[in-house]
Order: structure tokens, then C-alpha cells, then sequence
């Protein structure tokens, strides 16, 4: 088996294991939070999802910088694959995030500021890709996407202190005075949020995969055409 | 003049042009042939410096386009197949601007000179989109020699005149090889004046196939179809050992205006001066506003586009006494973002209309004259806009909406929605979904500006001061400078092909 098979099948099986632990522990290990209940444990999915979610838009925006300085294809395909799999996290988090909200607030939506960010984070990456999409040439659509991809992630930061000083109903997990959760559900969350980056690399070496097959086949097909000529 | 080595130019895995070896000495001028989609459009615009090459070198009049590229384009005058004109303004007013752009010194004698030899004197006042093709094309090569350039690339110019003005095309032309410039143009007439008895390259898909040192009406156009036909590839130096050397006859009248060309080029910023970067953008702030006047298109459509957002978030909102104060920050800022991304789509477009930001990236301009020339043209435009809407507003919401801090926060606003807006709509304008792409891009990026405007503007007519505010004053500089830096790192990337 080649080198780089080997990788992705190890890759692949230890994310199947990294998951089925991270699930364990969250049905097993994790103990029942006493307010919220059991709905609670879908905090380990949305954390860890959100997490994968946001670095996979900064992969995204290091691959834009790497593009535009060296004009290196692989680049931009990093960054193309990283959004396209961030967008599936991203989604998940909004999807865990309401599935939560609905018991814990009584409403699957409300326009609570990071709730709302995480859909404003979701509009970039679904922006990211229309973009892509849109473009006639595909030197200009790696350099408008890497352009895209490197404002937006630019603008992150700001959204995050407009949400802080916004008044907030979600819950603080994190805080100056330590966090709010004990020792088993800070392992739970750890391992959680390893099986899911675990899975993110997974998935993102596939898709670079694809798309270097992708540009085979249209060489392939350019070749074939120039010599039926 | 023209040196080019190895030249590749990929898009894709689309191969347009496959090691191309080219030289040109100065005052020739040369026919460049091949078929549709041989790769002639795209030597041009690389070596006019519009485009980038995958690999290769080139050097014009010795220097590297990607290194001294604005002192390479002084020397460079480009006839796309577009005109690169402003439909929005008159026939002086383009060439004014253009030369503007290059810091032409005897500027007014030099377009005088130039409308009376294509014989627009007479049509000089009037709007370049009155103009019937053939007028068009008569201005845009003016355009294109108004900066006297020493290399002057024509892509198809014949296209579309008829027989009179390509006649008088053919004339001018034919002066500037007389004045020593070299000209490089493609041409599908075989036997037209210009391309017979010259010196012809044939380019078939992407190479060289052959260069002829001089046509003749009787061989030329057979051997061309059967070069093209079978697609008889040859090597370039082999089929043609000594392409521009040793010439004798016609071609030793050539080295003559070489060395006269030379001489000129010894000190080639003799009669160009440096466009300053504020007379830059200057000029092209100056231009968009008297695009405008002329047809104010964008401001009524921007202005009369508020009003009816206004109006059908009162209706849908049943805004109303203390409802409509509280809500009239949020109101006003998403009506000012939606008015906006419709006037800066239309402003972007206007510039690709015609290829007229193709004009710009061929003058000497900096990169980022060019784009706060840009964003200052859109964000005169939509101060303008709120000029006229903030009276409407506190008519409607009744509000006080002319104090100090309100008024700040609006301009940083606007800046700030200005500046990514120009980035953004460069981008959109080249998307096949154009129409709804800039607001796609640009709504999801503005989310901290306007949760920080609405705010701030909420606070400040509720009797809060500027100092008051805090964060949020502090959210729209930090956005502002954010915006503008990445901007300025990152434009010349969305407009250069």
C-alpha cells in the first residue's frame, strides 16, 4: 500500500475509534448536568463541531494568504477543501444549537449574538462557496476566493467583541472566574472535540484528494481532446 | 522592445499559450496570425501587462513587467477588442482623464491633436455612447497612442470599422511605424495593407509555428491556411534562423528607425513625468462624479431604492410613535447597506462596461490609487445618497439625527461599508451571478459594522456622547482600518487578471 493510503487508513480508523470513545464517554462518563438535564450532552457535539467549525475557516484563510504569496495551486485547493468541510461543522453546530435551545430557552431560534455569529459564520462559508462557483476562470476564482476568505476571516475577530458586548443569554461556559463544569465533563469535551478535528483532517485529505483527481482528469481530458484534433 | 523566452500561460489545466519565444526589435512592426483561440489575445495582454504569465520571461524595452511595472506601461499603448472608453463621458473627457493618468504635460495640445487626426473634432463634446462603432474605435486608438507610447499593441483593430475607417485606421497606423514605434498587432485580413509586406508570426495553438520575415500576397495566404490546416508544427528557430537580424531591403529601413527609437528610449521618462498618487486618485474620483452627473443614474437609483426601503419597513414593521424612534437606527443602517450594495454594484459595473478598468490597469496607476480612487468615488456617492435621506428619516421616525456623534458614526460607517464594498463588487462584477453575488459577499462581512453603527447610533440619540459609546466607536476605527488594510493588500489580486 502506498505511503499516503497507509495515512489516510490510519487517519480513518482512528477517527472511527476517537468517535465511538468520544460517544461513550458522553452517554457514560459524562455526568447528567443537573440543571438542563440530559439535553445538556449535545453540548459536547456543538462545542467540538463549533470548534472545527471556526478553524476550518482559519485553515481556509492561511491557505488564501499561501495562494496569493506563492500562486501554488495546492494552496488554494487546502483552502477550497477546508471550507467545504468547516461549512458541514459549521452547520452542525446551528443544528445542535437549536436542538438545544428549544428545551433550555423554550425556542429552537433566538437572535442571541452568538447564535447569531455562528450563522453570520455560516453565511461566509456558504458565500465561500458560491463565489467558487461563480467565477468563469480558475486562476481568478482561487484569487478572488483566497481575497474572500482572507477579509472575512479578518472580520471575525470584531464580530466576536461586538457579540461580548452585546447582552448575551447564552450560557457562559467558559468565564475570567474559571469554568463552569467539572472535571468528567471537561474530559468528555476534550475528547469530543479530538475525534471531531480527528475526523476534520480525515475528511479534509479526502477532499484535497479529489480535487487533485479532479485536475488529473481535466489534464487527461485536455490531452485527449488536443490529440483527437 | 519585445523580448519574451519560454512564455506558458495556463488557465486551468487549459494550456493557452506553450513556451513562446518572441523577438521584436524597436520600430517593427509585426503581423501576428493564427485561428480563433490560437493564443494571440493572451500574448498581447501579457505583454501589455494585463495579465500574468505562468512562467517564462518577459522584458520590455528591457524591463521586467513584474518588477518596474508601472514605468513599463508608460511605454506600452494597448487597442483591446474592447474600446476601454467611459460610455458616461465625452470623447475629452476620456482622453482628459487618460491623460490625467499618465501625467501628459502638454495634455489639451496633445488631445486637440489628436480628436482633429481621427476626425472627431467636431463630436468632441458629445457622450462617448452616442458614438457608432466605428467613431469608438477611431477614440480608442487615441487612447491607446495618447501617452506617445514606444510599443503599441493592437488586437484586432479592424474589427467592425468599415472600409473608410479602416482606411484611415490603416493611415494612422501606418504614421506611427513612420514615427519609430513598434507596433505588434493580430489581424485575420491577410491581405490587407497593414498585414502584407511586413513581417508575420503565425500562432497556433499556443506556440509558434512560423515567422515569416516578410509577407507577400501571392504565397502568404496559402501557406498560412496550410500551417493552420495541418497544423504543420516548426520550430521557431529552426524555420526561422535569423528572425529579425540581418535584414536588408525594407528591414534595413527598420534598423534605422531602431536606432532612433533607442536613442528616444535612453531616457524614456524625457517627456513622461511620474503621476503623483493624489492626482491619480484625484482623476479618478473626478471621473466617476462626472460619469454621474452626466447620467445620474446611480444616485436615483440608490436615493429612490431608500426611500421605498423606508417606507416598506414602516409598513412591515407598523412603525409608529416611540416604535418608530426605537426602531429608526436599525432601519436607517439596513436601508444605507441595502441602497449601498445596489450603487456600488452599478458603479463596478460601469467601470467593466467597456473594459474601462482594463484602461486604468494599463496606465502607470498604483494599485492602490486606483482603489481609493474607487472607494472614494462610491463613498462620495453614498454620502450623497444619505445627504438627501437622513431629512426623509427624521421627518419619518422623528428623530435628531444632525448631531455631531450621529453624524460621525455615519461617515465611519460609510467609509468603512465604502472600502469593502469596492473590494467586494470588484469581485462580484466578474461573477456569472453578478446581480445578487455582491450581496451575498458583503452582507455577512458588514455584520460587526452594523451591530456597531446601529448601536452606537441608538446610544447617541438617546443623549449618549461619542465618549459615551465606548466599544462601539472603537469597533467601527478598528473595522475601518481593518477593512482598508486588507483591502490595499488584496486589491490588485481581485483586479488583475
Amino acid at each position: 500500500m502506498p505511503k499516503k493510503g497507509l495515512v489516510d487508513s490510519v487517519l480513518a480508523g482512528l477517527s472511527v475509534v476517537a468517535f465511538l470513545v468520544a460517544l461513550g464517554m458522553v452517554f457514560f462518563y459524562a455526568p447528567r448536568e443537573a440543571t438542563m438535564g440530559e439535553v445538556q450532552r449535545i453540548f459536547y457535539f456543538h462545542v467540538a463541531s463549533a470548534w472545527v467549525g471556526f478553524f476550518g475557516f482559519f485553515v481556509t484563510f492561511a491557505g488564501g494568504v499561501g495562494y496569493l504569496a506563492t500562486n501554488n495551486r495546492r494552496w488554494d485547493i487546502l483552502a477550497f477543501s477546508s471550507a467545504e468541510v468547516g461549512l458541514v461543522y459549521i452547520s452542525m453546530t446551528l443544528v445542535t444549537g437549536m436542538l438545544w435551545a428549544k428545551p433550555a430557552w423554550g425556542t429552537y431560534w433566538t437572535w442571541e449574538p452568538r447564535l447569531t455569529i455562528s450563522a453570520v459564520q455560516w453565511l461566509l462559508y456558504v458565500a465561500y462557496v458560491m463565489l467558487r462557483g461563480s467565477v468563469f476562470s480558475p486562476e481568478r476564482e482561487a484569487r478572488f476566493a483566497a481575497v474572500y476568505g482572507i477579509t472575512a476571516f479578518a472580520t471575525v475577530p470584531l464580530s466576536w467583541f461586538a457579540i461580548r458586548w452585546w447582552r448575551t443569554i447564552h450560557p457562559v461556559i467558559v468565564s475570567g472566574a474559571g469554568m463552569a463544569l467539572t472535571p468528567k465533563m471537561i474530559h468528555t469535551l476534550l475528547v469530543s472535540i479530538a475525534a471531531f478535528t480527528l475526523v476534520y483532517v480525515t475528511l479534509l485529505r479526502q477532499r484535497i484528494a479529489l480535487e487533485h483527481e479532479r485536475d488529473r482528469l481535466a489534464a487527461l481530458r485536455l490531452h485527449d481532446e488536443a490529440a483527437a484534433l | 522592445m519585445i523580448d519574451v523566452h519560454a512564455l506558458t500561460k495556463s488557465f486551468g489545466p487549459r494550456q493557452a499559450l506553450a513556451g513562446v519565444d518572441l523577438h521584436v526589435a524597436p520600430g517593427e512592426c509585426v503581423v501576428l496570425c493564427g485561428p480563433n483561440g490560437a493564443g494571440k489575445t493572451t500574448l498581447l495582454r501579457i505583454l501589455a501587462t494585463l495579465a500574468r504569465p505562468t512562467s517564462g520571461v518577459v522584458r520590455i524595452a528591457g524591463l521586467d513587467p513584474a518588477k518596474a511595472g508601472a514605468e513599463v506601461r508608460q511605454h506600452i499603448g494597448f487597442l483591446s477588442h474592447r474600446t476601454l472608453l467611459y460610455d458616461d463621458l465625452t470623447a475629452e473627457q476620456n482622453l482628459a482623464f487618460y491623460a490625467r493618468m499618465y501625467a501628459i504635460p502638454d495634455a489639451q495640445a496633445r488631445i486637440d491633436g489628436l480628436l482633429e487626426r481621427v476626425g472627431l473634432t467636431a463630436r468632441r463634446h458629445d457622450l462617448v455612447r452616442t458614438y457608432s462603432r466605428g467613431m469608438q474605435q477611431r477614440l480608442a486608438v487615441a487612447r491607446a497612442v495618447l501617452h506617445r507610447p514606444a510599443l503599441v499593441l493592437l488586437d484586432e483593430p479592424y474589427t467592425g470599422l468599415d472600409p473608410l475607417a479602416a482606411d484611415a485606421l490603416t493611415a494612422l497606423l501606418t504614421d506611427l511605424t513612420g514615427e519609430g514605434c513598434t507596433l505588434l498587432l493580430t489581424s485575420h485580413n491577410l491581405q490587407s495593407d497593414v498585414t502584407l509586406n511586413r513581417r508575420a508570426v503565425v500562432l497556433n495553438r499556443g506556440r509558434i509555428v512560423y515567422d515569416v520575415p516578410h509577407t507577400d500576397a501571392a504565397t502568404f495566404p496559402a501557406l498560412y491556411r496550410e500551417l493552420v490546416q495541418e497544423s504543420r508544427i516548426k520550430n521557431y528557430e529552426s524555420a526561422n534562423p535569423e528572425p529579425a537580424n540581418g535584414l536588408t531591403g525594407e528591414w534595413a529601413d527598420h534598423e534605422l528607425r531602431i536606432t532612433n527609437y533607442e536613442s528616444s528610449l535612453q531616457n524614456p521618462k524625457s517627456k513622461i513625468q511620474n503621476p503623483s498618487f493624489f492626482r491619480q486618485v484625484w482623476a479618478i474620483v473626478a471621473k466617476d462624479i462626472a460619469a454621474e452627473l452626466h447620467t445620474r443614474e446611480i444616485f436615483s437609483a440608490m436615493f429612490v431604492f431608500a426611500v421605498l426601503a423606508l417606507l416598506t419597513f414602516s409598513f412591515a414593521l407598523d412603525l409608529r410613535g416611540s416604535l418608530a424612534q426605537a426602531a429608526a437606527p436599525g432601519v436607517l443602517w439596513a436601508t444605507i447597506a441595502f441602497a449601498g450594495t445596489l450603487g456600488l454594484s452599478r458603479s463596478m459595473a460601469r467601470e467593466q462596461q467597456t473594459g474601462g478598468i482594463e484602461g486604468l490597469l494599463l496606465a502607470p496607476v498604483d494599485r492602490a490609487a486606483l482603489f481609493f480612487g474607487k472607494a472614494l468615488g462610491n463613498l462620495t456617492l453614498m454620502l450623497a445618497v444619505e445627504v438627501a435621506l437622513f431629512p426623509l428619516a427624521m421627518v419619518m421616525f422623528n428623530v435628531g439625527l444632525l448631531r455631531g456623534g450621529v453624524l460621525l458614526t455615519a461617515l465611519l460607517g460609510t467609509v468603512a461599508y465604502a472600502a469593502v464594498g469596492t473590494l467586494l463588487s470588484a469581485i462580484a462584477v466578474n461573477t456569472r451571478a453578478r446581480e445578487v453575488m455582491l450581496p451575498i459577499l458583503l452582507l455577512p462581512l458588514l455584520t460587526p459594522l452594523l451591530i456597531a453603527a446601529v448601536k452606537a447610533t441608538d446610544a447617541l440619540l438617546e443623549g449618549a456622547t461619542w465618549a459615551e459609546i465606548g466599544g462601539w466607536g472603537q469597533i467601527l476605527v478598528v473595522y475601518n482600518l481593518i477593512i482598508i488594510a486588507a483591502a490595499l493588500l488584496t486589491f490588485s489580486y481581485v483586479i488583475e487578471e
